[in-house]
């Protein structure tokens, strides 16, 4: 299963109404101006998700995950390179930097951030998807990405894939990326891929 | 397959909901679907002063309503769609305005951190549930790690600042240790390549030699001696010495570089300077420096002037030149270590801009001061150096002062005094005045003879203090009339014997040809009033 390249650019736009609304939030929190945008989404079966991230990320990473649950569920994560979470929370916050690990401030920051990315880019799924999903409470790990890759594909059954999808911030004259990765079972992902079809039908 | 649970699960779920209402170290709420509060626990009644029962069945935005205007609304109402919001500290500062708990941080509010999230029940949701954090503790350990990480990183720029000047002074000197070594070399090779050597070529080749490895010389001590000083390893000999003797000796070793460059070096010595506690040597070492910097800035033709007066209870030494004076903006820098003015002089005038640093840092190890004055670029400086006076050193110093005789040492003693050189003269006149003596001074031998011919037993002198090198006449001319009078005009009048030489031949010399005591220049006061008293006291 794969996305077509229509179904790809739908996504995207969609996802990026959310973004828009998401950077409108981080705005008016910050006092800086924070586009948001999506360039590309990946999609691909669970088992290649760690060697698509590797491309993309250091090993050394910062993740704020968060569950969700109902007619379609799964694993939502915002995973950045560790430094560049260091810089987005620097950016976003003027304050001098402390290393993440002791800086507890920073890592709730990050969570907040990420918190706001996600409830974007599922508020938009359902959205589409025309369901209601809840959430768990986002919670920031530090780790390597070998973990956290560990810690969401073991234990699980059935077929899933991982959408990934490249989130760029731009923020008062920088720019970073970080990866929305979403993981869905093969049910939702049809389900998804269907509602985007019916989407564009209907514009 | 997981073991039967044998727990009543009613009772626990009693449990739970007590400890969330009175034990949890967190604010707990939760809310209708229209924000009405349902739980208020005992930490929420605590921190916000409002009891549970007041509270329950009213709504959040009205008990708070500042909280709607930050848009803290929009949260709660999609916890209904099932969305959880984390709002961090950083971004919110607080969800409801409660009083701090920490004045310190000097915050209106008490910081806090929330999530917001749906309290739903097989897929539907019944209301809202809301997690407050008092993150008062955590700000203040993050400020003193802050603070902590900033006094280290500041520490370590001014480490790298110092390594920098490390750096800069290393490249100094590499440049001003091969300058010399360069003319010595050279000239040595000058002297191998020669198939026959004159000696008018050879003369000027060692001269140059010895002037370059003497200026070598020179700055190794220099270095050596900032190095005791700034590890604290430089130890003074403290004594209690005559200054103006002092400032004599170091205007004998800087004249002939002078004179090289027909420079004028004027003296003008109050020889009524007290005494002051210090260590000659270093002393010596601090005019040196300053007027061989005078010389070094002073054009050929120029003129230096050296004064010495006392005021305040200080003595106060200035050295002045009509050089080519310091800039306005590095005159602040003069004294600091391997500071030099702008770097084309540097190069000019070469050195490791050491010798300034060493004169402030010796004469405030003396317990003064020093400072420096220039009208700028080309009109000449001045530089000042203020050293506390005996009786101020005896205090400043530790009780460093030397047992010395007491201040009426010489009192009804005549001194007949032969010197030739006024300041010298000037010098030990003062010195044995200062003491009670009763001195006449003469500046050849054959005034003394007369002196001693016209006088009457009353006024013969007690003890002869006289100058070993003298022209026409000297010291020994002198001494052999004198012993070849009869004892009853002055014969066996004692005398000290002062020369420029103290080998132990010339000792021997001076108390073959009569002298009972000999003193070698400069002469210590202390030693000229000791030497004065034991001869007055003993006689021949």
């Amino acid at each position: 299963m794969d996305l077509s390249s229509v179904q790809q650019d739908a996504l995207i736009e969609l996802i990026n109404i959310g973004f828009g609304r998401a950077g409108a939030a981080l705005s008016k929190l910050t006092g800086h101006r924070v586009q948001l945008e999506v360039p590309e989404i990946q999609m691909c079966p669970i088992d290649e998700m760690a060697d698509r991230l590797r491309l993309l990320l250091d090993n050394e990473v910062a993740t704020v995950h968060q569950i969700f649950s109902g007619p379609v569920d799964g694993d939502a994560l915002l995973v950045l390179d560790r430094h560049s979470a260091a810089i987005l929370k620097e950016l976003l916050t003027s304050e001098p930097p402390l290393p993440l690990e002791i800086d507890r401030s920073a890592r709730e920051v990050i969570t907040e951030i990420g918190n706001i990315l996600l409830n974007a880019c599922l508020g938009t799924f359902g959205n589409i998807l025309k369901v209601k999903v809840s959430f768990s409470v986002p919670h920031l790990t530090l780790d390597t990405l070998e973990s956290v890759v560990g810690s969401i594909t073991v234990d699980r059954q059935g077929l899933r894939y991982a959408l990934i999808v490249h989130s760029h911030f731009r923020l008062r004259n920088s720019s970073l990326t970080g990866y929305l990765v979403i993981v869905l079972g093969v049910g939702s992902i049809e389900l998804l891929i269907r509602s985007l079809e019916r989407w564009e039908g209907e514009r | 397959m997981a073991p039967e649970l044998s727990l009543d699960t009613g009772r626990l779920e009693a449990a739970l909901s007590h400890w969330l209402s009175h034990e949890s170290q967190r604010g707990v709420f939760v809310t209708d679907p229209q924000f009405r509060l349902v739980v208020w626990n005992q930490w929420m009644e605590i921190h916000s002063g409002r009891l549970s029962g007041e509270v329950l069945g009213r709504s959040l935005f009205e008990l708070y309503p500042e909280a709607a205007t930050r848009g803290i609304r929009e949260s709660y109402e999609s916890a209904l769609d099932g969305a959880v919001t984390v709002l961090s500290h950083a971004f919110h500062r607080f969800l409801l305005a409660l009083p701090p708990t920490n004045t310190e941080l000097g915050l209106a509010e008490m910081p806090q951190s929330a999530h917001i999230g749906p309290l739903s029940l097989d897929g539907s949701v019944l209301g809202t549930v809301t997690i407050i954090d008092d993150v008062s503790d955590r700000l203040t350990t993050e400020i003193a790690l802050r603070k902590q990480i900033e006094a280290q990183r500041r520490a370590r720029a001014t480490a790298e600042q110092a390594l920098h000047a490390k750096d800069e002074f290393l490249s100094t000197l590499s440049h001003e240790m091969r300058t010399p070594l360069n003319a010595v070399l050279g000239w040595a090779r000058i002297l191998l390549d020669r198939q026959t050597l004159d000696h008018a070529l050879v003369q000027r080749a060692l001269q140059v030699i010895e002037r370059n490895a003497t200026a070598q010389a020179k700055m190794i001590d220099d270095m050596l001696d900032m190095a005791r000083i700034v590890s604290g390893k430089l130890r003074l000999e403290m004594k209690t010495l005559d200054f103006v003797s002092v400032v004599l000796a170091a205007v004998d070793v800087i004249m002939p570089s002078a004179d090289a460059r027909k420079i004028a070096v004027r003296t003008h010595l109050d020889p009524r300077t007290p005494l002051i506690v210090g260590d000659p040597d270093r002393l010596q070492q601090v005019i040196v420096n300053l007027l061989s910097n005078a010389v070094k800035f002073t054009d050929v033709g120029g003129s230096i002037e050296v004064r010495l007066d006392m005021s305040d209870s200080e003595a106060h030494l200035i050295v002045k030149d009509n050089g080519r004076g310091i800039e306005p903006e590095f005159l602040p820098h003069v004294f600091e270590r391997f500071r030099q003015g702008d770097a084309s002089s540097t190069r000019r005038h070469g050195g490791l801009g050491l010798g300034l640093a060493l004169v402030r840092d010796l004469v405030e190890l003396h317990g003064g001061s020093v400072s420096a004055e220039s009208a700028g670029e080309g009109k000449g400086a001045a530089f000042m150096v203020r050293l506390p006076t005996m009786a101020e050193a005896a205090v400043s110093a530790d009780g460093v002062r030397a047992a010395g005789p007491g201040p009426r040492a010489l009192a009804a003693i005549r001194v007949l005094l032969i010197e030739d050189e006024p300041d010298s003269r000037d010098l030990a006149r003062a010195a044995l005045a200062r003491f009670g003596a009763q001195v006449s001074a003469v500046s050849s031998s054959a005034e003394a003879v007369t002196a001693i011919l016209s006088a009457t037993a009353e006024t013969l002198p007690h003890v002869v203090v006289s100058d070993i090198g003298m022209p026409v006449e000297d010291g020994y001319v002198f001494i052999r009339q004198l012993r070849a009078l009869s004892p009853e005009r002055g014969g066996r009048i004692p005398a000290v014997s002062v020369t420029g030489y103290g080998t132990p031949g010339d000792i021997e010399r001076a108390k073959a040809a009569g002298f009972q005591l000999h003193l070698s220049k400069p002469v210590d006061p202390l030693a000229l009033i000791e030497a004065v008293a034991k001869l007055s006291r003993e006689g021949l």
